[in-house]
């Protein structure tokens, strides 16, 4: 082959892991169009408010996805995201629940001291409830949700960071380390809730973030309201430009690719590694951190079971399904976008078709591999 | 054994890797009860020729014949059924399995599906009394020393059985009793009509233990020494045989005015290592592979974290514990391996050449614009040949891998350039172009450290020339005074050490 048909076929190459995933959307929004036998008007899945609520559904996984993308071009992988989303929702409500209702809180705790039946966290829980009420800031509701906001965030910054320090520093495989943080966190978030659901004290401010939007006065719902653009959906999109910069226009993102492509000749370029790989997953974290407060805002609640469960799974089928390469050294946040599409499309469509729940996941399944094949195909051809 | 058809023959055996012509035209004929020793440079292709004889490569062109017949060795396993066995130089052996295991591995007698470990046990054992290395057979190969593990894969290769044994460095790793002992099988294997081809670098052992030896030069055979040839034959003039080549490469000329010490290092490392390089001067690093050169060179870059000893560059110490440190110094290392160490081969010309530089080119942001025009600056400059800035590096000659791999560091400006192997595997246009850029940077004031196997590079490259043994500069000789003999024969510890 001369230089010049290799190079053509490198460049088909990329052009075809870049217009894969979006070629698939386009065929399944169409598809599921099809699929729908519905008279004129009466049309569901080509909706705004359906699109709107598909985008809903799937932005704190995409927002997560976000993350991922960068953990999984730098050669990493991250598996704790669902659990993480759990310990620090539940965290954070468990703050703002003390300082909420730092009195009922103390009472509860005496109660239950009373009958012998001293709930863990008593202690600590107590000392914190003194606090608030010695500060005056017992009922506070805003106080509240601030210091539960700032705490989802922090302990999700603070986890991704523990999971990057163990990753460089420590020198253990990032699917160990992750896969030790999935059992860690979600079993820390049961604890806390004694394996229930932590109900926020916060009846309008903690719930708005997570259920409100920005009205678009041109979409009229058929009850007559506009139609809200939601914030987590704003959220996601917003945050994706952010990455999208990050990952292509900075320095730290082009070491997170040279990392992924090979790691040995990023350290021999002056690279500082493990500074990257901490960078990395600490983002990640925060991300994951940020969807946790969206979910956690939106069921104004942290079931402490099933928040972000098995997120990790839906998360890195997205990313993958985006074309970012699994080995790492390349990949795209735009893909990624694309990815979270494609699965929300899928879900939504099985479940209008009446395709059992349970099968779902079979759905998903199938779709991922053959991304993957898709994906190998591509390379061998070129 | 007159009239007997050679065990294993080669005829015009020729392998080219990329531009790189590895062997051409190589014959050389294996009797069964002879010990033949192979004795050449690094990138002689000695390496290459057993890996054909032993199924690891194919040959370009040319013919194997066993006994007088050609064959095809196709794999690894079509050898060892043509009764080759390979000792590599690499240690090829399961951690985790036992050293019976390891022995028969791949060929598992069994009985009923069932491996019979006892008789691999026993046999094994056997072996290793032969070998005068009692080692208990069940232990995991893990729990072994270097050496030991040496051991095991010889005692490997003679289970086969085999009709000729190659030995590719054997010795390199084993104490004096152990080399004894090998050398007592090997008169034994002789004298069962085995072919052994042993090749080694320690000249003293192939002219102890051989009957024959074949010199190889760039990929060809440059002497056929039989017995009478060898007698009284002394370790000085088989070195000779291995260089003393005709100079067929043209190197810039030196113009450059000598200026004062620039980087000082005292007192460095383990091997308490002191030597100084002047501005404007290349110091080059001759030795044979294992020497230590490249340890030295990762050790100054910081790879090796903090080392003992001073480092001075321009009168200032330096504190160098990462690559980071030694970048910012002004050092800047090309690495002998530029895919394994040295390139993003997936990313593309622009992103590679500004990978350590990146911080020049950025505000807030990147600035592409500004990096595609450092990166055609380079290509101007180097004539390397590609297609588009965008295009992988996966895709280039090795000969412009290497052109990118050097222009990441010329872009950081360095003031100490140490460069490791720069043109292995590169083609010869290619190579001259690097050898004028390191001229003609080197006469703009830097000084330059040029670490080399290929001994005529060092020597139409360098102003002074050191050589490394074991860890150690055993010599320090000025560049216009040294043959390739003098250098060769304290690479392989003829000479003893004499320090400038």
């Amino acid at each position: 082959m001369s230089e010049g048909s290799v190079q053509s076929a490198r460049n088909w190459r990329a052009v075809f892991e870049r217009v894969a995933p979006v070629v698939t959307l386009a065929l399944l929004v169409f598809v599921t169009a099809s699929l729908e036998h519905a008279p004129a008007g009466e049309h569901h899945f080509l909706t705004a408010e359906n699109l709107v609520n598909i985008l809903w559904q799937w932005s704190a996984i995409g927002i997560i996805a976000l993350g991922m993308t960068l953990v999984i071009i730098s050669g990493g992988i991250d598996l704790s995201v669902g659990s993480l989303i759990a310990l620090s929702g539940a965290l954070g409500v468990w703050m703002m629940n003390t300082i909420i209702s730092a009195g009922a809180i103390l009472q509860g705790i005496d109660d239950s001291n009373a009958s012998g039946m001293a709930p863990a966290d008593g202690p600590v829980r107590a000392w914190m409830a003194h606090f608030v009420i010695n500060h005056h800031l017992d009922g506070n509701e805003v106080w509240g949700v601030a210091v539960g906001i700032a705490t989802i965030l922090a302990v999700g910054t603070a986890a991704g960071w523990v999971n990057g320090m163990l990753i460089a520093k420590g020198g253990i495989a990032p699917f160990i380390v992750t896969l030790g943080g999935l059992a860690a966190y979600r079993s820390l978030a049961l604890a806390l809730a004694d394996g229930g659901d932590l109900n926020s004290a916060s009846e309008h401010l903690f719930p708005a973030a997570g259920n409100a939007g920005v009205p678009i006065h041109r979409l009229t719902l058929t009850n007559g309201h506009p139609l809200q653009l939601p914030y987590m959906v704003i959220a996601f999109f917003a945050l994706a430009v952010l990455m999208a910069i990050l990952l292509n226009r900075t320095r730290y993102g082009r070491y997170v690719v040279a990392l992924g492509s090979n790691e040995r000749a990023a350290k021999y370029s002056a690279i500082n590694v493990d500074r990257i790989k901490i960078i990395t997953y600490t983002l990640t974290g925060a991300l994951t951190g940020i969807a946790a407060f969206l979910v956690a805002s939106n069921l104004n609640s942290v079931p402490s079971s099933t928040a972000g469960n098995l997120y990790e799974l839906d998360v890195i089928a997205a990313v993958v399904i985006g074309g970012t390469r699994m080995q790492g050294g390349a990949g795209s946040i735009f893909g990624t976008v694309i990815g979270v599409l494609i699965l929300g499309v899928i879900s939504n469509m099985l479940s209008f078709l009446n395709v059992s729940p349970y099968l779902q996941g079979l759905v998903k399944g199938v779709i991922i591999v053959a991304a993957i094949f898709v994906q190998q195909i591509g390379r061998k051809r070129s | 054994m007159p009239d007997q058809p050679d065990a294993i023959a080669t005829d015009a055996i020729g392998k080219s890797f990329g531009a790189t012509r590895a062997l051409d035209g190589v014959t050389i004929s294996f009797r069964g009860g002879e010990v033949h020793g192979i004795v050449g440079e690094n990138g002689a292709g000695k390496s290459t020729l057993m890996k054909i004889l032993g199924g690891v490569e194919r040959p370009g062109e040319g013919r194997v014949f066993i006994r007088g017949r050609g064959v095809l060795i196709t794999d690894v396993h079509a050898a060892q059924r043509m009764g080759i066995a390979m000792v590599h130089q690499e240690l090829n052996l399961v951690d985790e399995l036992s050293i019976a295991e390891n022995i028969f591995l791949g060929r598992e007698r069994t009985l009923l599906g069932m491996v019979r470990f006892g008789r691999a046990r026993r046999v094994s054992r056997q072996i290793l009394e032969i070998l005068k290395c009692p080692l208990n057979v069940s232990w995991k190969v893990k729990r072994l020393s270097t050496a030991q593990k040496q051991m095991v894969e010889i005692a490997k290769a003679l289970s086969c059985q085999a009709s000729v044994i190659i030995l590719d460095e054997p010795t390199a790793m084993l104490s004096r009793r152990e080399t004894h002992a090998l050398f007592e099988v090997i008169g034994q294997l002789r004298r069962n009509g085995v072919a052994v081809i042993y090749i080694s670098h320690i000249l003293q052992e192939v002219l102890q233990i051989r009957d024959r030896v074949t010199v190889m030069r760039d990929g060809r055979v440059s002497a056929r020494l039989g017995p009478d040839e060898m007698e009284g034959m002394t370790v000085a003039e088989l070195a000779g045989l291995m260089v003393g080549r005709p100079m067929n490469q043209h190197f810039p000329a030196r113009e450059t005015r000598i200026g004062e010490r620039f980087l000082e290092v005292e007192h460095f490392g383990d091997e308490d290592i002191s030597f100084f390089v002047r501005r404007g001067e290349i110091l080059g690093f001759a030795g044979l592979i294992g020497a230590g050169r490249t340890e030295l060179a990762e050790a100054i870059f910081g790879l090796r974290g903090k080392v003992s000893g001073v480092i001075r560059l321009d009168g200032r110490n330096l504190k160098i514990s990462s690559p980071g440190d030694a970048v910012r110094a002004g050092i800047a290392y090309l690495s002998e391996d530029r895919k394994e160490s040295g390139l993003m081969l997936d990313m593309d010309v622009t992103s590679n050449t500004t990978m350590v530089s990146l911080a020049r080119y950025t505000r807030w942001l990147t600035r592409p614009r500004a990096e595609r025009k450092a990166a055609s600056h380079y290509v101007q400059l180097m004539r390397i040949r590609i297609a588009s800035l965008r295009q992988p590096v996966r895709a280039l000659s090795g000969g412009n891998q290497q052109k990118v791999a050097l222009a990441k560091w010329l872009e950081t400006n360095p003031k100490v350039l140490i460069v490791d192997e720069p043109t292995r595997g590169v083609d010869v246009g290619a190579k001259e172009e690097i050898y004028r850029l390191i001229r003609a940077l080197v006469t703009q004031g830097m000084a330059c450290i040029l670490i080399s196997s290929e001994l005529n590079e060092v020597l139409g490259m360098s102003d002074r020339i050191a050589v490394m043994r074991g860890g150690r500069i055993v010599a320090m000789l000025d560049a216009a005074s040294a043959s390739e003999e003098r250098v060769m024969q304290f690479a392989a510890g003829v000479q003893e050490n004499l320090s400038a």
